[in-house]
């Protein structure tokens, strides 16, 4: 039995076909990669003695000097590398197959006739790999247009069926070549992937980590890929009792599409009663001091509570929301907590988040629409006009270097 | 310098875990050695004479000083301490475990490098001029054609399975210091009448067993056509290469069986199906890529004053050490990795450290490599050449002798490489040595030695070359005269048959002299060899050695 993979529209398919030649190959030893492995190269290459299979499911193959002297109709064709696919134009016919031999894996002179038979000859009917095709090939061959793949007696069908997903964004073609919007849309593709193997990454390394949402919409786009991959990442928010009644209402929207429950934290009474007493419940307007007093009894002792006994945590921040961002790491330290933090949209611009936001149908903030860019507390937060940093919108009374809450103290450390 | 972006990110990233599947399967014995070898070296992984050797790319030389830093971070961590610049704009690591090459895959993708193509039988690392972007003598930046070849070319799937390997090389410049001739496919950039950039395409060079020079085979390809055309003439040798006899398989046996109008036409046959289609390079996808090579804010007065004494040694190296940079006001500097006692192409993790804290105080955090094994500033302030020198002179890194004769190119040799069939860096050394006292009375001269046939050195375009051959388990030298790797290239001739190691040196020195015996005023060596030719030389060894005899 050699294992047949076949892809078409709807996915992947194995099946076990009898094999013609399936002679099992030999184990060697793996070399460990130390010592004296000097030897004289032998410069000829041992030619195969004949084809790799002699027959398909539906009977004999048929070389291409015997396809040419009479095409059969529902015949399959198996090329060998010195063949000259050319000579099938115009007489491809019926053919229900056309198969490739690939006698040895450093022969690609195969790749350069499935090219041909897809791009030149036009050919749009099954074309399978056979011969030594591993699951380390299989990648390249199907872009280059192979849709089946009989392998290598040893290779198993779930490495190939895993390596098919090796690339997700080629570097040939428009995203090279083509005009800004291609390599733009290959680009944006690439920082979804980039976030999706980030989230993964972090889910197998991490014991505890968590997203600190504030339901901004860089927030839901990380909540939506986490969902999404159903990666073990837990979600939590800090109720700072002064919240937009939108923000409070997308926790339960954001539960309630996504399946997941979002842990919130509320600050202390006591200390928030206290505060209020000394300084009236807006003192923040007041000073740079008696604002940050505010925001460290409502959102950073809340957030130490909800980073108690993890070992990650993960941030929405973007490197242009703001200039006390503009050095963001995607990983680093927090030394104060001591554990890791990710801000895996470092990189990410607005218009990023907007198309990750449609493309994947992201619920957003009602606050939004209403012209806010940087989701926070109510009397703390505005509409920023066209054209102004996002973080305009915040604290918008201070100076621009003061304009963070003190949740992200590397940055400030910066 | 090229700014990766979330696409070039996330193919490295993809590259390195691909690797680290097949490594751990390979390890688990679940992948032989035949079907592993191809996927370890298009990922730059060796197996050498001691341990594995991990080549990784330099892309067109270029190197930032965050990257050179993570380069001596690796050395510290996963090798002994240093690493070995070569001939093709690529760095080495001698002394890697297979079981952490993943992982040093992984730093390097942090700082936008990897090691994608540098071995095997593909499209490899694409090459340039050392200044380009900086040389005063430059036509055309060939820099963002380089970047656009790169991106094309890397994990390509049609072109991973060649007949053999493939070098690429551009160059933008009056002086050829790429290499061109002896490249498997080389484009020359000029402008045409009409200002737009076109290229002269060369097929077919290369050194190794059969040296041959490059072959033009177009002279007026639109800048447009650059990976249409690059297409065409790998399509054509994929399918026709030799691959019955590895010593038959570079494309430049195929351009010399058919001979080179009888390949042109092949691939201009295969051009024309491909010419203006999906891969024709759009203005867009140019000045994007161009975009990223914007010089460095290179406003250093033009007149300065004066800030350090000068040096006493400063002036020697000023005039080898230092070339000239588009912008009069700054210099492009070379930092010789040719020190006595050291390898050549050679340094340390505390070299590299110091090193790009230099190109971060002096040259815009930028760096190049060259192929002659050295290290580049391309952006000094002339005002600050001579801070610069006493900085470098404090760490024995400022040896005037860029293109002088302790100048070698070498390749690691006997002592590392498990191809060689010599050893290459004691004999540089001990040449070095025999013409040290006539050095400077010499002047210019290209000297390259290389420890096999495979020409890592190339030695076949050394005005000087000397290959490495192994007679009777010992170490014997053959020495080439007349070669030169700018001007279209030229392929040295032997000078009789091989001699041993404590020969070689003397009779270089022979030649040396002789050289100084027939020099008319001002010329150089290899002007002199071309003015008399090789054979003249040839003749006067003989004589001087029957004197001896």
């Amino acid at each position: 039995m050699s294992v047949i993979i076949e892809l078409d529209s709807s996915g992947s398919r194995v099946r076990g076909v009898a094999g013609e030649r399936a002679a099992p190959v030999p184990p060697k030893p793996a070399n460990e990669g130390h010592g004296d492995v000097r030897k004289k190269i032998v410069p000829l290459v041992k030619l195969p003695a004949g084809p790799s299979a002699t027959h398909w499911e539906g009977g004999a193959y048929l070389s291409l000097p015997q396809w040419l002297e009479g095409a059969e109709e529902g015949g399959a064709i198996l090329l060998q590398p010195s063949d000259d696919v050319r000579e099938l134009r115009g007489r491809i016919g019926n053919a229900a197959l056309i198969a490739v031999d690939f006698p040895r894996i450093g022969d690609g002179r195969g790749y350069s006739h499935a090219f041909l038979l897809r791009q030149r000859l036009g050919y749009g009917g099954p074309l399978r790999a056979l011969g030594a095709v591993t699951a380390d090939q299989v990648f390249a061959l199907a872009r280059v247009g192979f849709d089946s793949f009989a392998l290598r007696a040893d290779q198993s069908a779930e490495s190939a069926l895993a390596a098919l997903g090796t690339f997700s964004v080629p570097y040939q073609d428009a995203p090279v070549s083509g005009a800004d919007a291609d390599r733009a849309q290959a680009d944006f593709d690439a920082k979804v992937r980039l976030l999706e193997r980030t989230l993964m990454r972090i889910a197998e390394r991490q014991g505890r980590p968590a997203l600190a949402s504030s339901l901004s919409a860089e927030d839901m786009v990380v909540t939506d890929a986490i969902a999404r991959l159903g990666l073990p990442i837990d979600v939590f928010t800090l109720d700072t009792g002064r919240l937009h009644q939108e923000t409070v209402a997308q926790i339960a929207a954001t539960e309630q599409r996504y399946g997941l429950k979002i842990k919130v934290y509320r600050p202390d009474a006591r200390a928030v009663a206290a505060y209020v007493a000394a300084h009236g419940a807006d003192g923040f307007y007041e000073s740079v001091p008696q604002r940050k007093l505010c925001c460290e009894i409502r959102k950073v002792e809340p957030l130490s509570r909800a980073l108690a006994g993890r070992d990650a945590w993960i941030t929405g921040q973007r490197r242009e929301q703001a200039m006390t961002r503009g050095q963001l790491e995607e990983a680093e330290r927090d030394e104060a907590r001591d554990m890791a933090k990710y801000n895996p949209l470092a990189a990410w611009s607005w218009a990023d988040v907007l198309a990750y936001a449609e493309r994947f149908d992201v619920p957003m903030s009602a606050l939004y629409a209403r012209g806010y860019l940087s989701i926070g507390c109510e009397p703390c937060t505005k509409v920023v006009r066209p054209g102004e940093d996002p973080r305009a919108g915040r604290w918008w009374w201070e100076q621009e270097d003061s304009k963070e809450c003190g949740l992200h103290t590397n940055v400030i450390a910066r | 310098m090229y700014r990766y972006d979330a696409v070039d990110r996330l193919i490295v990233e993809e590259r390195v875990a691909q690797f680290r599947d097949q490594t751990a399967r390979y390890l688990a014995g679940l992948i032989d050695e035949d079907a592993f070898k191809p996927l370890r070296l298009q990922n730059g992984l060796y197996i050498q004479r001691y341990a594995p050797m991990l080549r990784i790319a330099i892309p067109y030389g270029a190197l930032s000083s965050a990257q050179l830093r993570k380069l001596a971070t690796i050395a510290r961590r996963y090798d002994r301490g240093y690493a070995h610049f070569t001939t093709r704009q690529n760095i080495q690591f001698n002394w890697v475990k297979v079981e952490e090459v993943p992982d040093i895959l992984a730093e390097l993708a942090g700082v936008s490098m990897h090691a994608i193509q540098t071995s095997g039988s593909c499209v490899r690392n694409v090459t340039t001029d050392v200044f380009a972007g900086v040389a005063a003598d430059e036509i055309v930046d060939p820099r963002p054609y380089c970047e656009i070849m790169r991106q094309w070319s890397t994990l390509h799937p049609e072109f991973a399975h060649l007949p053999r390997k493939f070098k690429v090389a551009f160059n933008g410049a009056h002086e050829d210091r790429a290499a061109t001739g002896v490249h498997d496919l080389a484009f020359d950039l000029y402008k045409d009448e009409a200002g737009e950039v076109r290229l002269i395409v060369k097929v077919g060079g290369g050194q190794g067993r059969t040296p041959r020079i490059a072959s033009v085979i177009k002279r007026d390809l639109h800048w447009s056509e650059l990976l249409t055309y690059s297409e065409a003439v790998l399509r054509t040798y994929n399918q026709l290469g030799r691959r019955d006899h590895i010593f038959k398989s570079r494309i430049k046996i195929q351009v010399e069986t058919l001979g080179a109008e009888e390949f042109g036409r092949l691939v201009d046959e295969e051009w024309g199906h491909l010419r203006g289609g999906p891969n024709t390079l759009t203005q867009e996808a140019l000045d994007r890529v161009r975009r990223h090579f914007a010089d460095p804010a290179l406003d250093a007065p033009v007149n300065p004053a004066a800030t350090l004494p000068v040096a006493a040694n400063f002036q020697a190296w000023k005039r080898r050490n230092v070339s000239p940079h588009r912008d009069e006001s700054y210099a492009a500097v070379t930092i010789s990795l040719k020190r006595e006692g050291i390898a050549p192409g050679d340094a340390t993790a505390d070299e590299m450290d110091f090193l790009a804290n230099l190109a971060d105080r002096y040259s815009f955090g930028e760096l190049r490599v060259s192929h002659q094994q050295n290290l580049v500033l391309p952006h000094v302030a002339r005002a600050q050449l001579p801070a610069l020198f006493a900085d470098l002179d404090g760490r024995g890194l400022a040896r005037a002798n860029i293109k002088m004769a302790s100048d070698i190119i070498c390749c690691p040799g006997g002592d590392f490489c498990s191809l060689a069939n010599a050893k290459s860096i004691p004999l540089s050394a001990a040449i070095a040595d025999r013409l040290a006292p006539i050095e400077e009375e010499l002047g210019p001269i290209a000297i390259n030695v290389s420890g096999c046939i495979n020409a890592c050195a190339h030695h076949h375009v050394g005005h000087i070359g000397v290959l490495g051959v192994e007679k009777g388990g010992e170490d014997w030298y053959q020495v080439l005269l007349g070669g030169r790797s700018d001007a279209g290239g030229r392929l040295g001739v032997l000078l009789g048959k091989a001699v041993r190691q404590e020969e070689a040196p003397v009779l270089i020195e022979r030649l040396a002299r002789h050289f100084l015996s027939v020099r008319v005023a001002g010329e150089s060596f290899i002007a002199a060899v071309e003015r008399l030719g090789a054979g003249a030389f040839k003749q006067a060894l003989e004589a001087t050695e029957a004197v001896a005899a």
